[in-house]
């Protein structure tokens, strides 16, 4: 209520200032060479001084009094345009830029500074370049930009080789991590070696930790926004990458010129090719695929519908096999109301399933288990003038958590028929939120997320004597819930707020505060999430995590806006974080609900980054310090321990150095303190075996964490007859060839070939690290 | 289950490598651990008293040899006596001072007095399954491509068994080759509750392989649901990675109270066993 005050009092304070009549020019932003909508573009009106940025859709609108303007339009790595306008109506204007590098001298440029990092009221925000990304080293030559979000500050990985990453203090299942705003619920493929994002296919990322807008919702520490491609719909082209360990092909090309588009990308690895042609039954391998058409019905109307489809199968002899992956698709609707009311329609699927499978004539079993959910998403963006830009919208979202069946396969096999009940949840959203300029340098956004999650039926929900009685949980009674009836309603206010204050041209001041929920809950005990982990809704027994998050910053550019220097201190605060009781069972437990704790979680830390995006060289330089500890009544003996991701200092150094239009070279280096680890403080006999004797969790830290890779890329110098270029990458992973620690277990000391040593009293500590040195070449053509 | 993930990783990463570390370890005050088994053969029974020792200590823990121990099943005390036989793999190690057979459906109550503090266990005995046959096999895989230094090792046991449907059950198996204990590997733990399983058990294959002549045999023991929570969480801590995909590793739980660690279990048994021939 106090916010509704507040918003009204901000758009009183305007419309007194507000009398002149006003027109407004509106429109797309984007890349002459193929069609591709430019997201974050700035447009600037050189009379005025104000501006605005295109939004997610490439799409601006400023208004302005009747008059003769000079418009300016610019982005990163493109050349910026002018166009003098006469506005004596509202008009459309649509823009098209070019490549900086193409046209250099047939295009009058500006030096308009792009100085979005000072003037954007973002904050805990950070863009990917991708074509940063594929010049970058990478494992086994796999561009991923997973591996550069780990880069970030505020950032943390659990290890080389993983693809969850740690946000501020949250754990891996509290980022949304959206494709075409589709969630993908397990981004790993082979383990974490790769993550789910063909490189080949994605237009633009954003990663936001912090100051998010009331837009987005249902996860507590981040959202990972990743848009693929709209497709060429000027010329027909494609690309074909052949690496080390997977290939890439993709094609796109326009389906009627200027109108409509398509991409189609594929990718797959061939290990198992390799383990065939050694003679081994055994395969693992996986595959991608990602499809989109895009069509333009008219300057008001446009759709797309998007399609990504990955999967993983490991096998083993042909006898044991499993295999996971992610489907999504969404279907989008941007439609233009009028010249200032913009709307976005999105109906969203998305899937995510594993299966286990045993084929043998005694024991034969599949177990399959799912989460499928459904959504209507409706974002409007309302440019009321150019001090205020509101957006609201309604989600509604539909899952199924289905955790687990076991099925057996063979006439004989010892398993029976079991399913444990599937659980449904309705999660619904309404959100508003005001971009207002209230003078030069002050910026604030404000807005109100109401999150209303209702756990509904079918289902059977137990009442137990002792709800966290995990030894023999005693149900008392069971009441059966019919299809979407009301077990249990959440409610949520989410606010969000944020200003920018600017001190000078080219420094400014952000402060943020934003509430969290978060309704759906992984279901792990590990450090890094497997996708045989499944999720559950809040429920009867499981309440929403609610964090709350305050981060203050200093943004400065130096150089002529061509180093962006950031500062931030974060603090945030989780309550009802979900973790489950030491030695919890969380695979096939019908009374899962008693493995369940719920505890609070504090974060804080400071964030450094200096970057530069253009010139020959790019890169950043990051920094954070930060740290993270849990308290949860039931886990380790009610004492506070800290985060299995918690790493007090991470610095992380990425670059590009473009030498000539021939070779380019890329360079990371990572530096961490080692995460926290469970180690034994004793040992004892239990019938034969030799146990570990454990007194605190995280009680111990690994060494620390630090890695270079280096890259070369060589673009041969076209030929003038032939229509394709070509690109090698070179890269080098590990460069210095340490061997970083993965992770640490025990075992009774044995020799090489595994013979137990001595009279198999005496234990040892084994450490794995994963890479060594490992050289790569990926092979790029494109037409 | 979560070290085989790590397996896989380092298979498909070829270059993953594993090496012994010196770890710079705290060291604990000891911690009492009883370990204790009554069954319902007619026997001495025991129960194994001792105290956790460091991590790079050359034993596996220090015995308790001064302990008082006794056993009630609510009607009858046994009481135990130390090492009776005096022998030197038995210091630690208390027999009841005359044969007696656990009954099923009877609970047993252990006391363990040790350096002046008292832990107490509780377990029922339960019924147990029969094992209906033994079978050998010859296993193709395992002839072509055997393990080192198990070249003539290539037949399997299987086990064939009806698990009552209409009982909640819990078993714990034991196998042996010419009576030594043998596992897949040193850590595994073979023990189930009935959650998942059918009513007919038709040649699930036991541990490890055997040679022609070995003498095969299989123990099968019912267990309660804490003996079941104890084994359970006991192959977790074997088994754990370093909390990397699985659980943090962390004490099993219990049901000694008075802050010891280890387990006391009251188990019908049941055996069979088979000349390995072809």
């Amino acid at each position: 209520m106090l916010l509704a005050a507040i918003s009204a009092a901000f758009l009183l304070h305007t419309s007194a200032v507000f009398g002149q009549q006003k027109f407004t020019v509106n429109g797309y932003v984007k890349d002459v060479e193929n069609g591709e909508e430019l997201i974050g573009a700035t447009v600037l009106v050189k009379e005025t001084g104000s501006g605005t940025i295109t939004n997610v859709y490439g799409f601006y609108a400023v208004s302005l009094p009747p008059g003769n303007y000079t418009i300016a339009y610019s982005y990163i790595g493109y050349s910026t345009v002018e166009h003098n306008i006469t506005l004596n109506e509202n008009q459309e204007f649509n823009v098209e830029l070019p490549v900086e590098a193409i046209q250099m001298d047939e295009i009058v440029i500006t030096d308009e500074p792009i100085d979005a990092n000072v003037t954007d009221i973002k904050m805990s925000k950070n863009e990917l370049d991708i074509k940063q990304v594929k010049k970058l080293p990478a494992l086994f030559g796999e561009p991923d930009i997973i591996k550069t979000i780990q880069m970030l500050p505020g950032v943390i990985s659990a290890g080389e080789g993983t693809s969850s990453f740690f946000v501020r203090g949250g754990s891996a299942d509290q980022n949304l991590i959206l494709i075409d705003e589709a969630p993908i619920y397990d981004p790993s493929h082979l383990f974490g070696l790769f993550s789910v994002f063909n490189a080949d296919v994605i237009k633009d990322s954003e990663l936001y930790k912090g100051g998010i807008p009331s837009k987005y919702g249902g996860r507590l520490s981040s959202i990972l926004e990743v848009r693929t491609k709209d497709g060429n719909n000027k010329k027909l082209g494609g690309a074909a990458d052949l690496g080390l360990l997977a290939s890439r092909v993709m094609v796109e090309g326009p389906i009627r010129k200027d109108k409509s588009s398509f991409i189609l990308s594929g990718r797959r690895s061939y290990v198992d090719l390799f383990l065939k042609a050694k003679g081994e039954k055994s395969s693992v391998y996986f595959y991608d695929v990602n499809a989109k058409v895009n069509w333009k019905h008219n300057n008001s109307d446009r759709f797309f519908v998007a399609f990504y489809l990955g999967r993983d199968a490991f096998n083993f002899d042909n006898v044991f096999g499993f295999d996971w992956g992610n489907t999504t698709g969404t279907f989008r609707w941007n439609h233009l109301f009028n010249d200032r009311l913009f709307s976005n329609t999105s109906l969203i699927a998305s899937n995510f399933d594993y299966k286990l499978g045993l084929d043998d004539a005694a024991q034969g079993f599949e177990w399959t288990s799912n989460l499928q959910e459904l959504s209507l998403k409706e974002d409007l963006n309302y440019f009321l003038n150019n001090n205020n830009e509101i957006e609201f919208g309604y989600h509604l979202t539909w899952r199924r958590f289905s955790p687990g069946k076991l099925r057996p396969t063979s006439e004989e096999s010892l398993f029976a028929e079991r399913a444990l009940d599937h659980m449904y949840a309705l999660d619904h959203a309404l959100y508003v939120g005001n971009k207002q300029k209230l003078s030069n340098r002050l910026t604030v956004r404000y807005g109100l997320r109401v999150s209303i999650f209702q756990n509904i039926g079918d289902q059977d929900v137990y009442i137990y004597a002792d709800p966290k009685d995990n030894i023999d949980p005693e149900r008392i009674d069971t009441v059966s819930y019919k299809s979407f009836e009301n077990i249990k309603t959440y409610i949520n206010f989410e606010p969000r707020i944020s200003a920018r204050y600017l001190l000078n041209q080219n420094s400014s001041l952000k402060v943020s505060y934003n509430r969290m929920a978060q309704n759906t809950h992984l279901i792990s005990s590990g450090t890094v999430p497997i996708p045989f982990n499944t999720w559950s809704p809040s429920s009867p027994y499981l309440e929403p995590q609610l964090a709350d998050q305050l981060a203050i910053g200093y943004f400065r550019n130096i150089r002529d806006n061509t180093i962006e220097i950031s500062t931030e201190v974060y603090y945030k605060d989780i309550k009802n974080v979900t973790d489950f009781a030491d030695n919890a069972q969380l695979f096939f437990n019908d009374d899962l609900a008693t493995e369940y704790r719920q505890g609070s979680s504090n974060s804080y830390g400071l964030e450094l980054m200096a970057q530069k995006k253009d010139g020959d060289l790019t890169g950043f330089v990051s920094y954070t310090l930060s740290k993270t500890e849990r308290s949860v009544p039931g886990v380790n003996k009610d004492e506070s321990f800290l985060a299995n991701y918690d790493r007090r200092n991470v610095l992380n150094v990425v670059a590009t150095y473009d030498l000539n239009d021939k070779w380019s070279f890329g360079a990371n280096f990572t530096y961490s303190t080692g995460r926290p680890i469970t180690l034994p403080s004793g040992k004892y006999e239990y019938d034969g075996y030799q146990v570990d004797y454990i007194t605190e969790r995280n009680g111990y830290k690994l060494p620390d964490f630090h890695r270079m890779d280096l890259s070369a890329t060589l673009v041969p110098r076209k030929n003038k007859g032939r229509n394709w270029q070509s690109s090698w990458v070179f890269s080098i992973y590990n460069v210095y060839d340490r061997r970083n620690t993965f992770t640490i277990y025990t075992r009774v000391k044995q020799d090489k070939d595994g013979n137990i040593i001595g009279d198999g009293n005496e234990k040892e500590a084994r450490q794995i690290s994963l890479f060594p040195i490992l050289p790569s070449i990926t092979y790029n053509i494109r037409f | 289950m979560k070290k085989y993930i790590l397996l896989l990783i380092g298979m498909i990463t070829l270059g993953a490598c594993e090496e012994t570390v010196q770890l710079d370890l705290k060291n604990s005050e000891p911690i009492v651990v009883v370990e204790g088994l009554v069954t319902n053969e007619l026997k001495n029974h025991y129960i194994k008293v001792s105290k956790s020792v460091n991590f790079y200590d050359s034993n596996n823990s220090t015995k308790i040899t001064n302990a008082m121990v006794t056993v009630t099943d609510g009607e009858d005390a046994f009481n135990y006596v130390h090492n009776p036989n005096n022998k030197d793999d038995e210091q630690g190690t208390y027999y009841s001072a005359i044969p007696y057979a656990g009954q099923v459906g009877k609970t047993y109550t252990l006391n363990v007095v040790a350096e002046g503090k008292t832990y107490t266990a509780v377990d029922i005995l339960h019924p147990v399954a029969n094992i209906d046959s033994l079978t050998v096999r010859f296993d193709p895989d395992e002839f072509e491509n055997p393990e080192e230094g198990m070249e003539d090792y290539y037949y399997e046991v299987l086990f064939y068994a009806h698990e009552p449907q209409e009982t909640k059950d819990f078993y714990l198996f034991k196998f042996y080759r010419n009576d030594t204990l043998i596992y897949d590997t040193e850590t595994d733990i073979y023990f189930s509750d009935d959650d998942l399983l059918g009513e007919e058990i038709n040649g699930l294959p036991t541990a490890s392989f055997y040679k022609i002549g070995d003498m095969a045999k299989v123990e099968m023991y019912s267990i309660s649901n804490a003996g079941f929570i104890y084994y359970n969480d006991l192959v977790n801590l074997l088994n754990n990675d370093g909390g990397m995909f699985g659980s943090p590793p962390v004490n099993p739980r219990t049901n000694i109270t008075g802050g010891a660690l280890g387990f006391f279990q009251a188990s019908s048994i049941v055996m069979d066993s088979i000349l390995v021939k072809e």
